[in-house]
Order: C-alpha cells, then structure tokens, then sequence
C-alpha cells in the first residue's frame, strides 16, 4: 500500500509539472515554446541514465552475493530505461525538427550516443527473455550489463570526436536550455519536471520489482509441477520402482522453501 | 503557443507512454498475485488433505 | 610470473588448437572469406557505377565487410567448440579463465587478420584505391581494430553460444558495443588511406588501443562466470 502512496504522489507531481512547464513558463526567446518538450526530453534521458546504472550495479551486486532479488533490481531498471530512454530520443527529435530543422542530427554526439544506449539494453532484454534457466539469465544479464555499462563512456567520447577532433560537444548543453535573461522560472520548470519523474521512475521500478519476483515464484512453481508429474508418469509407467527419482525431489523441494513460496 | 503539434506529440507520447506501462504493470500485478494466492491455496488443500488421510 | 608464463602457454595452446581445427576443416575459412568478398561486390551494386562514390566509401565499406565476416568468424569459434561439449571439458580442467578467455581471443584474432589480409587488397582493386605508401598506418590500424573485435567478439560469442536464436543474438549485442570501433577504425583507414591531411591518425589508433585495453579487461574479467554454468 505505501507504494500506491508513491504513485499518487508522482501522479500528482508529474500533473504540476506539467502544467507549470505547459502553462506558467514563459516561452524561450530563441526556441520558442518547442523548448518545453526540453524539460521531459531532459528528466527521461536523466532517468535512462540512471536506470542502467542502477542494471550495471544491481548487475555486479548479483555476481556477488548471487542473489536473485538484485536480479530482479537490475531488469526491472533495464526495463523502465529502455522505455525512459525511447521517451528521451522521441521528445528529441519533437524538439529537433522545429530548432534544427531535421528529426535527426547525427553530428549531436547525444543523440548518437542515445540511440546506441537503446540497441544496447533491448539486446539485453531480449537476452533475458531468451533465456530460461533463472541463474544463467542472471549471470548473462549480469555480465553483458556490465560491459554495456563499461561502453556508453566509450561510446560518448568516440562520437563527441567523430564530429571533429578539436571541438569541443555543446550542441545540446543543458545549460544552455535555461536562457540566461529569465533563468529562475526554467530552472524551476526543469527541476520540476526531473524530480515529478523520477517519483514516478521509482514507483514503476517498485511494482517492475514485485512482479518480476511474483512472475518468478510462479514459473518456479510451474518448472517443480511439470517435473513431479514428469516422475509420477514414469513412476506409475514402469516398474521401476522410484528410487532413482527420490533424492532429486528432496533437492527441488528444498528450492521450494528457498524460493518462498 | 508555436509548434504546438510538436509539443503536443513530445508530451503526448511521453506522459501517455507512462500511463500505458503503468496501467499495464499494476494489472500484471493483480492477476500475478491472484494467480500465486490460488497456487498457494490448492497447495494448502493437498496438504490438508494428506493430514485428514493420516488421522 | 610463471603464473604469467604458465597462462600465456595455455592461451596459445587454445588458440593453436582452434587454428589447427580450422585448417583441417578448410572450407569454414574459405566460406567467411568468400562471404567478405560478395559483400563487397554487392557494395559496389549498392553504390555503384560511380567508382569516385565508392572510393570515397571505401574505408567504411572496408571495415563494414570486416565486421559482417567477423561475426561469423567468431561466432562459429565457439560454435564448433560447444557443439561438442569441448567447451565444457576445457572448463572443467583447473586453469585460470583468463588464460581460456585469450586462447579464444588470439584465435578469434588470427582470424580476423586473416580477413583482413584479404580484404583490403580487394577492397584496393574494387574501388579503385591506392595502397601505396600507405602500408604502416593501414597494418596498425587493422591490427588495433581486429584485436578489439576479437576481444568483444569472444566475449559475446561466450554469451550468446548457448542460448536460442544465437545467430540472432550475437550480432545484435555486438554490433551496438562495436560501434565506437567501427568508427574510429573508419576514421583511422580515411586518414591512413588520405596521407593523413589533418593528423588525426595518431588520435583515433589511440582510441583503437585504449578501446582495446578495456574490452580486454572487461572480456577476461568477466568470461569466467560463463563457465561457470
């Protein structure tokens, strides 16, 4: 229940911000009113960023402790990312196309770097859903989201480079988002949106978190079914009797409670 | 308000994204958990089952 | 340093072997080469009759072939490895996991070079480039740019070997992780191939190399937890 508290006061943070960002803001001088896609361009690329920090580490802690709850941690914050990050390049280009003129601007070292990050963490789900066994999806998930983690910096330098050695990236600057003249009321705004979206990142994490733990006991449940029945078919089939099969029973059965069903 | 169709997709899509995966999160939720209670249950059953067997 | 010394001769026994299991079974090689060379030629369809076009292309077409080619090199490394269940046994022996981890690097590194070898003289009559002159900065470049895609590409293949739909999977991880590579090794082959103008060459192999160090790293630290399954 004090989750539904969190999503109310997200829900009730997200419709302020937006109205203060929408409707009390003044527009930009240069951007005009396109500049205020900006502030929920700016909170989900925020918020991407942090989602697969928050894979890469619940990543290392499962390596470490072997824990399938940091499991859970590091796909529930891959999944918010991916979406986050979609959210990012999509609120981009609707602020591109009227600033620069063109959907796509592939000399932004942000943008490139953005669209990578999502071919990087939907190769990582799908890897997951590829894969079956819980332990080795974790381990996989585990380490691929480390080195995809260990990649975005190289990634961000490279392209920064690419647009030309001795330039220096400030094509989207945030900083040069809040104008100069009025900066009180954009920072505001900015903010604003940032920390309503981040209470509405958490609490998505929160009930990614419980399903994916829920979904799990489920599909531990349905494996341990599928295998008792697969025994008592070969038991009740042949004469042999069913020895064989007994100690591998007492093993799953102690998964049974480890799992928490 | 200028380039109004732009805002209104930038900010349409975002915060109507949100709901959707929301929406759809909490509902995963609920049968999840009616589906782990019921699984609960029918394991109680047997169980209780065998006790009434034994006695 | 003789846990150094003893590391280093295993990864070479690995990668010796991996070499000897490719020259017996001759066609795998001559197939991915072939491969390279149709991709290639169907460039110069895409791009094509303009040969100014596909000169100025050249490099990224270059590196484009090197990559598609790659994938399956690597990928069949491991392929043939587990099909077996050699994978498995080699896990099993008490060695360290890096040593593991570089035997299938420099395998999948000579392999590379070999395609690379190749390549770039086709690439040469193809579109119409001069080599000349150019030889020291290109043989650096390939070298840097191979080493790295043999290393992200072991550790990927090490991945996605046993899973479902890992002919799907393999470049699909892959690619996005390689591309600050593809880039620079792009950049580096324009320089090379251009006299290096701008002097930019000495930047980009740096960044070849620094990406190296750290997919390395990265790679060996991490390639024991697969065999660990």
């Amino acid at each position: 229940m004090k989750t539904r508290v969190v999503g109310i006061i997200g829900l009730l943070a997200v419709i302020a911000a937006v109205v203060f960002g929408l409707f009390v803001v003044p527009p930009d001088v240069n951007q005009g009113d396109a500049q205020r896609i900006m502030y929920v361009h700016v909170a989900s690329a925020w918020l991407a960023y942090l989602s697969f920090g928050v894979t890469a580490l619940a990543g290392m802690l499962y390596l470490w402790k072997r824990d399938l709850r940091f499991d859970a941690v590091a796909l529930s914050a891959a999944e918010v990312g991916v979406m986050f990050t979609a959210f990012a390049i999509w609120g981009g280009m609707m602020w591109a196309k009227p600033v620069w003129g063109t959907f796509w601007q592939w000399e932004d070292p942000r943008l490139t770097t953005t669209a990578l990050l999502l071919a990087l963490y939907v190769g990582y789900l799908l890897l997951r859903h590829l894969t079956d066994d819980p332990a080795r999806r974790a381990t996989r998930a585990a380490i691929v989201g480390l080195v995809a983690a260990i990649d975005i910096p190289i990634v961000h330098f490279s392209v920064v480079w690419w647009r030309g050695l001795h330039q220096t990236a400030t094509f989207a600057d945030p900083t040069k988002i809040l104008h100069p003249s009025a900066p009180l009321p954009f920072v505001i705004a900015l903010v604003g949106m940032l920390s309503a979206l981040t209470v509405v990142w958490a609490y998505l994490m929160i009930r990614r978190y419980q399903l994916a733990r829920i979904e799990w006991q489920i599909e531990e449940h349905g494996r341990l079914g599928r295998i008792t029945a697969a025994q008592r078919a070969a038991v009740a089939s042949s004469a042999i009797p069913a020895i064989p099969a007994a100690p591998a029973a007492t093993a799953i059965d102690g998964r049974v409670e480890g799992a928490g069903l | 308000m200028t380039n109004l169709a732009f805002i209104i997709a930038g900010y349409g899509v975002i915060l109507g994204g949100l709901a959707i995966y929301a929406i759809t999160l909490v509902r995963r939720l609920r049968n999840a958990r009616a589906d782990s209670l019921r699984i609960r249950r029918d394991a109680e059953a047997v169980a209780d089952v065998g006790g009434d067997r034994r006695a | 340093m003789t846990t150094l010394a003893r590391n280093a001769s295993i990864a070479l026994a690995i990668a010796r072997k991996d070499a000897l299991a490719e020259l017996r079974g001759k066609h795998a090689t001559t197939s991915t080469l072939f491969f390279a060379a149709v991709v290639l030629l169907l460039f110069g369809f895409a791009l094509g009759p303009d040969t100014r076009k596909l000169t100025e292309a050249a490099p990224g077409l270059l590196w484009l072939a090197i990559v598609f080619a790659g994938l399956l090199a690597v990928g069949r490394l491991h392929i043939v490895e587990t099909d077996d269940g050699a994978l498995e046994q080699l896990a099993l022996y008490p060695i360290d996991r890096r040593a593991i981890y570089a035997g299938k690097a420099i395998s999948g590194l000579a392999a590379m070079l070999v395609l690379g070898a190749v390549l770039l003289p086709v690439v040469a009559i193809l579109y119409g480039i001069d080599l000349a002159g150019a030889w020291p900065a290109l043989v650096a470049t390939l070298l840097l740019g191979c080493t790295g895609f043999a290393a992200v590409g072991t550790f990927y293949a090490g991945v996605t070997v046993r899973m479902r739909a890992r002919e799907v999977m393999l470049p699909l991880l892959m690619l996005p992780v390689i591309a600050p590579l593809l880039l620079a090794a792009v950049k580096a082959t324009t320089a090379a191939l251009a006299g290096d103008p701008f002097s930019e060459l000495p930047a980009w192999l740096q960044l070849l190399a620094g990406y190296d160090i750290v997919m390395l790293i990265a790679g060996a630290g991490t390639y024991g937890f697969l065999l660990e399954e």
